[in-house]
């Protein structure tokens, strides 16, 4: 608190805020049309502020200090002698006391607690004082240094330099804090990291520019095993095909490339598997058919010698059934660039093909599976080999603006290229000295060899700039240590790209910071809608909702083969493309928040249509349904969702529960304490017990109770779905009881019930939300001091329904990241 | 200089492509190295810590005697090098303690104490830094790097990739990695095998060592140029922004200085290494892989320190391949029941078999006057003893290796109960001549390992 009091001493501080802080006077604005109950309250409360009806003191010691005084300090909390009066003081500790209250964990079940009247209005009370606090002493904070992580900068080399690459083959994956990979306190620069830039760096200059020495090289593929090869694999694959896979790949130059096909063999005895069946490959360049191979078959008995009848040995294998795929490869030209390559088997029947869920997965078990069909085991492509140049690539029409006409401009025209790159790429003008640093390395590539290879020695040493991989806000010289102020446009700019875009700004973003009108009216807004209707903004639901929800994590699961034969790496892929799709239209479509919780529309294709029990969907591509049946509608009947939250072989719902609080409600429970006994495995009649009544034993002990009696119904709501998502209405020989009450006393049972008294929670459910976005917008974990600011968003898309839009201008309005905190 | 290319035949790549053509640089077409000299008067010793997660079946894993070592069914696998192990018991880490009212997160105190026996701390209202205590594996990197292109390798079997997996309070970090270089600097592990090599013998796409000099020699002016930005830029900025790019400065001193000593080394040979394509599928591959790459890491001096992760605390991996379909926190909670246990034994007895194919692996690779595995010592353990209680105490311990004469295997020594784990860093530290006078919460050294 030394320090707020420090700010307030800080009489510039205040004028900058006054000319630049959009918020606070549109709080006390929030007028007529916020959601009824808070609004009526803040109203009355903003304006009765000092005659606010509970006298807050009094409420203090007659409900909460019987445990949280001096003596006893239950959670460490003493509230007897905390001046309530001035909570500026305390605004940790209040906030604290406003989240406990706003949840209704406090007071505990079971001791006196007051009327929900007076509770609201106390609580009420309470945020409007440290609101009105951090109005008169605002403490934005002060985000580290941030370094690009693997994901942006991945987007950041697609937008700089029109290249996509594979970030995650380039470096490692980043350390998450506060649940995303993007805060700037964990991600520092280390030895093995800066190696992995440079080796990136290389990589991608060479490509970008299109380095005739680039030799040739080999990048194999393989199909994940997990996957069937039953069905059409990607939607870039024609449909009349099955198996194989789709590869985007950058072809380094103009040249020829050779490709090679290998299959899948059995375990037993390493024969092709279903060789003996004839099968027809294609082999395709951005779809366009390149060869078809002819392979298998039965053994044809003649005069002549057919390499496909069978040999000797126990498996009576002939050669043919071990190397007929070396046959498989073919040789063709390819300008450089991006090119989808396609392997796929055509498609026989339609009657033999098409997902068979029966089948055990090919998972785990590759030493008794045998597939009934012929399947890729990975494809080659190796090249270029007599390459004619470096072709016309969307990467260099980005990068050469210009071209040398003679040695005399050469100079010119590099430093023309470099100053537009290290614009782009230090997101703000460069400056002489930025360019001659990299003008240096194009001078040494330029001795040893051409124009060309200048600009590729350049643009390498920019790629491993501090200007490039580090994200740093400076203090204006102007401002005080400690000082609150206003971040420049150009700061402020990033700031937007890497929240909506997890990218670097483009040149219309950055023309305007660079002019100073970003903060003109209408400007930011106008910018931020721009931004989100850029298809650059999927990164927001994909990088965000994926860590928010712990979709990412499904990649990782690994449910029990033999429990639930019917998971393979399709449903897999499939389950994530749901989440994602709907993500991106709830944002694209601007819809209100709830509607994550209660949409009765999602996104299938054929094979997860099956898995849910929806008829009429047929094929592999995703298209929008509606749902009739209510049990799957929004996030909750999300497969992805409920894969996360089980255990390998069964469901847990206390697993579910704590996520719903952590990532739903925002009251995630306390961890349970060390040495817990264990629950009985039988009942009192010596039956094995279901989980359900093994849990309720969690509410006969009260230390269990307190968190349990929170989490363990919101789990049991879910139990329906099994430990992969699927609708089940017994679990071994129990009858689901999907059934509960929540600690506020809703009564539910089942899945729709249970969404529509999460919905009575919609206000809990926003203001985690926001705290999460915030968390991701910031790069840094929401504070105490934050909270204010998380309010005024929330109650300022309260009138716009809390849709996607409004929360997200919100944020961008907001204190903390329009402002900063200058250093100490 | 001496290139020894015992290469893949070229002819297997050309067979089918037609005469004439260049040939791509094939995974597995490395130049064939040799090792270094290594003399009994100067030994190199090696020192290496492998941890593996979420505590131990202490019923299968304790010798019942003392002396002599009896191997239970964890210690099994290690039969073929058993003269080579010393199984420690009775140590505790006590900074990996809950402190009053601190809550949960034993499991990541548990890892971050391993090799720092320090108490990591708890992130509490804005005080989010991370904090625990440089690791001994650092201590004696910094120690040895002027001699090895690289102070340390820190390699690990689980990406970072997953959310929502760490305990409420504790970075990530500090289940992430074993290695702190001090109390507030991670070093990140490294997961993938392909990027490991990259890491060990240059990401040249050419094996010759002209070009391998060229390309150093073109990152070294890179290095300095970006040494200058970042020294303007620091300037610029207040006292506060310094650390992040301060820790960038270091990185790129710390590449230097390894461009340096691979320049002056270059014409030294290197171990005949196959480049591995990526992550393999299979968790026993995976796992071999990158033992493999530790070993080829001492066996060509690039480094003398190695931490190795098996997984993180909580790691949730599941092992339908040795008959274990849960995943291995929940199976670690065993509440002592006994199809539980035997669940968490076939898991720690499945690393066992690992590491002891590893330490075969070393004690088969010459160097010096006997093998890597003499030369070496290996601490190989567990974070906790009692996964069920999360308990730091009677830890399950290894020391592998015979420490260059030092230490004295093939006993299960019992410790003073309550020994600290640090205590047996430091010894170990002393014998990798390394000075210390203290690691944490060390309270001494332990006399015990080369029996005398």
């Amino acid at each position: 608190m030394l320090r707020l009091a420090r700010v307030v001493s800080c009489g510039c501080m205040l004028a900058v805020v006054a000319a630049c802080y959009l918020h606070v006077a549109r709080l006390h604005a929030a007028g007529p049309q916020a959601p009824r109950a808070r609004a009526a309250s803040i109203l009355t409360s903003s304006v009765a502020v000092s005659t606010a009806s509970p006298d807050p003191r009094a409420l203090l010691d007659q409900y909460c200090v019987t445990c949280h005084n001096e003596r006893l300090a239950t959670a460490g909390l003493l509230l007897d002698e905390s001046d309530v009066e001035h909570v500026g003081a305390g605004a940790d500790t209040w906030e604290k006391v406003v989240r406990k209250l706003r949840s209704g964990e406090m007071p505990p079940p079971g001791r006196r607690r007051p009327d929900k009247p007076t509770l609201d209005a106390f609580v009420t009370w309470l945020e409007t004082e440290l609101d009105r606090e951090a109005a008169a002493h605002p403490n934005p904070g002060r985000p580290a240094d941030h370094r690009l992580n693997q994901f942006e900068y991945g987007n950041a080399i697609r937008d700089l330099l029109a290249l996509e690459i594979d970030a995650a083959s380039l470096l490692p994956a980043d350390e998450s804090d506060h649940g995303f990979d993007n805060i700037a306190e964990v991600l520092s620069m280390s030895p093995t990291l800066l190696e992995r830039y440079m080796f990136a760096a290389r990589k991608i200059s060479r490509l970008a520019v299109g380095d005739p020495a680039t030799g040739p090289a080999i990048e194999t593929f393989n199909v994940s095993r997990g996957l069937r090869q039953d069905d059409r694999m990607s939607e870039d694959l024609p449909f009349a095909t099955r198996g194989g896979m789709l590869v985007r790949h950058y072809f380094p130059l103009d040249g020829e490339y050779v490709v090679k096909i290998r299959l899948g063999r059995n375990f037993t005895n390493s024969q092709i598997r279903a060789i003996r069946t004839r099968e027809e490959i294609d082999v395709l360049l951005d779809g366009a058919r390149i060869t078809r191979f002819s392979i298998g078959g039965e053994c044809v008995e003649s005069d002549d010698p057919d390499p496909r009848c069978s040999g000797t040995g126990i498996y009576r294998t002939s050669p043919y059934q071990l190397t007929a795929d070396d046959a498989l490869q073919v040789r063709f030209s390819a300008t450089a660039g991006m090119h989808s390559l396609g392997v796929a088997f055509v498609k026989k029947s339609a009657l033999t093909e098409g997902p068979a869920p029966t089948l055990l997965p090919p998972r785990h078990t590759s030493s008794t599976y045998t597939a009934p069909r012929m399947d890729v085991d990975w494809v080659r492509l190796e090249g270029p080999y007599n390459p004619t140049g470096p072709g016309d690539t969307p990467s260099r029409r980005r990068i050469f603006v210009c071209q040398p006409t003679g040695p005399s401009n050469a100079d010119a025209c590099a430093a023309q290229i470099m100053a537009t790159l290290a614009r782009r790429a230090y997101r703000r003008p460069a400056t002489d000295s930025d360019i001659e640093t990299l003008l240096r390395f194009y001078r040494i590539g330029r001795q040893e060899g051409t124009f060309e290879q200048g600009i590729q020695e350049a643009l390498a040493r920019l790629l491993v700039s501090p200007h490039f991989l580090f994200r740093v806000e400076r203090d204006p010289a102007s401002v005080q240590a400690d000082a609150v102020y206003q971040i420049s446009d150009l700061e402020l700019a990033s700031r937007l790209s890497f929240f909506l875009w997890s990218s670097i700004p483009d040149d219309e973003l950055l023309d305007v910071a660079a002019r100073g009108t970003l903060r003109d009216p209408g400007i930011l807004d106008a910018q931020v809608r721009r931004m989100l209707a850029d298809r650059r903004a999927t990164a927001l639901v994909t990088n965000f909702g994926g860590q928010w929800l712990h979709i990412r994590n499904l990649k990782a699961v690994d449910p029990d083969a033999r429990a639930f034969p019917e998971f393979d790496d399709n449903l897999r892929d499939a389950f994530q493309r749901e989440t994602e799709l709907f993500l991106e239209s709830q944002m694209r479509e601007d819809y209100p928040l709830e509607e994550l919780l209660t949409a009765t529309y999602t996104f299938l294709n054929e094979r997860l249509a099956r898995f849910y029990g929806i008829r009429n969907v047929y094929g592999t591509h995703f298209r929008r349904v509606e749902l009739s049946d209510p049990r799957r509608a929004g996030l909750l009947g999300h497969g992805s969702v409920l894969t996360v939250t089980s255990y390998a072989t069964r469901t847990s719902p206390v697993v579910r529960g704590k996520y719903l609080l952590d990532n739903i409600l925002g009251a995630p429970p306390p961890p349970p304490p060390p040495n817990v006994p264990d629950l009985p495995a039988h009942g009192d009649d010596g039956e094995p017990a279901s989980i359900r009544e093994r849990m309720e034993q969690h509410r006969a002990n009260p230390v269990c109770a307190s968190c349990h009696t929170r989490m363990d119904p919101l789990g049991f709501a879910l139990e329906n779905f099994n430990a992969i998502g699927k609708w089940r209405t017994t679990d071994g020989t129990s009858a689901i009881d999907a059934s509960g009450v929540l600690p506020d006393g809703t009564t539910f049972a089942g899945p729709d019930e249970f969404r529509r008294a999460l919905l009575m929670h919609r206000d809990e459910f926003v203001r985690t939300f926001t705290e999460k976005l915030l968390t991701y917008a910031l790069g840094r974990a929401v504070q105490y001091y934050d909270m204010p600011a998380v309010r005024t968003i929330t109650r300022d898309a309260g009138p716009d329904n809390y849709r996607w839009s409004s929360l997200i201008l919100g944020i961008v309005k907001s204190q903390p990241f329009q402002m900063r905190k200058a250093s100490l | 200089m001496v290139i020894t290319k015992k290469c893949l035949s070229r002819r297997t790549v050309l067979r089918g492509l037609g005469a004439g053509i260049a040939l791509p640089l094939l995974d597995g077409m490395v130049p064939a190295f040799a090792a270094i000299r290594n003399t009994a008067a100067r030994p190199v010793k090696r020192l290496g810590a492998v941890y593996v997660p979420n505590g131990m079946s202490m019923a299968r894993w304790l010798p019942a005697t003392e002396g002599s070592l009896e191997l239970t069914p964890i210690l099994s696998p290690l039969a073929s090098v058993r003269d080579r192990v010393l199984v420690l018991s009775g140590m505790d880490n006590s900074a990996a303690k809950q402190l009053l009212n601190e809550g949960d997160g034993d499991h990541s105190r548990c890892q971050a104490a391993f090799l720092t026996g320090a108490h990591a701390r708890k992130a509490s209202g804005t005080n989010t830094t991370l904090h625990v205590g440089v690791s001994m594996d650092q201590l004696a990197a910094h120690e040895l790097r002027a001699d090895t292109q690289l102070a340390s390798l820190e390699l690990s079997l689980e990406a970072n990739e997953l959310v929502g997996q760490c305990e409420d309070g504790y970075g990530c970090a500090y289940s992430a990695t074993l290695a702190w270089r001090d109390a507030s600097t991670p070093m990140p592990m490294e997961t993938n095998p392909r990027a490991v090599f990259e890491h060990l013998f240059g990401a040249v796409g050419s094996t010759e060592s002209e070009a391998r000099l060229r390309a150093l020699r073109r990152d070294r002016s890179i290095l300095d140029s970006v040494r200058e930005e970042l020294t303007d830029l620091q300037r610029v900025l207040g006292r506060g922004d310094r650390s992040k790019l301060a820790g960038y400065l270091d990185s790129v001193r710390d590449i230097e200085r390894r461009i340096q000593i691979a320049e002056t080394q270059s014409d030294r040979e290197l171990p005949e290494v196959v480049q591995p394509a990526g992550i393999p599928a299979n968790f026993e591959d995976y796992a071999n892989v990158m033992f493999d790459l530790m070993l080829v890491a001492y066996q060509a001096d690039l480094t003398r320190v190695c931490t190795f992760l098996f997984g993180r605390e909580k790691n949730v991996r599941t092992y339908p391949e040795i008959g274990v379909a849960e995943p291995h926190h929940p199976v670690s909670h065993h509440r002592q029941r006994p199809e539980q246990l035997e669940k968490l034994a076939k898991i720690n007895t499945f690393h066992m078999q690992i590491f002891g194919r590893f330490l075969e692996k070393l004690r088969s690779t010459e160097d010096g006057d006997g093998s890597l595995l003499d030369q070496s010592m290996i601490i190989y353990g567990a974070g906790m003893s009692n996964s069920n209680a999360h308990e730091p105490t009677d830890l399950p311990i290894v020391l592998a290796g015979g420490g260059a004469g030092l230490v004295k295997g093939g006993r299960h020594v019992r410790l003073p109960p309550g020994t600290p784990l640090a205590n047996l860093h430091l010894t170990v530290l002393d014998k990798m001549g390394i000075p210390a006078e203290q690691l944490g919460n060390s309270t001494g050294e332990v006399a015990v390992l080369s029996d005398v």
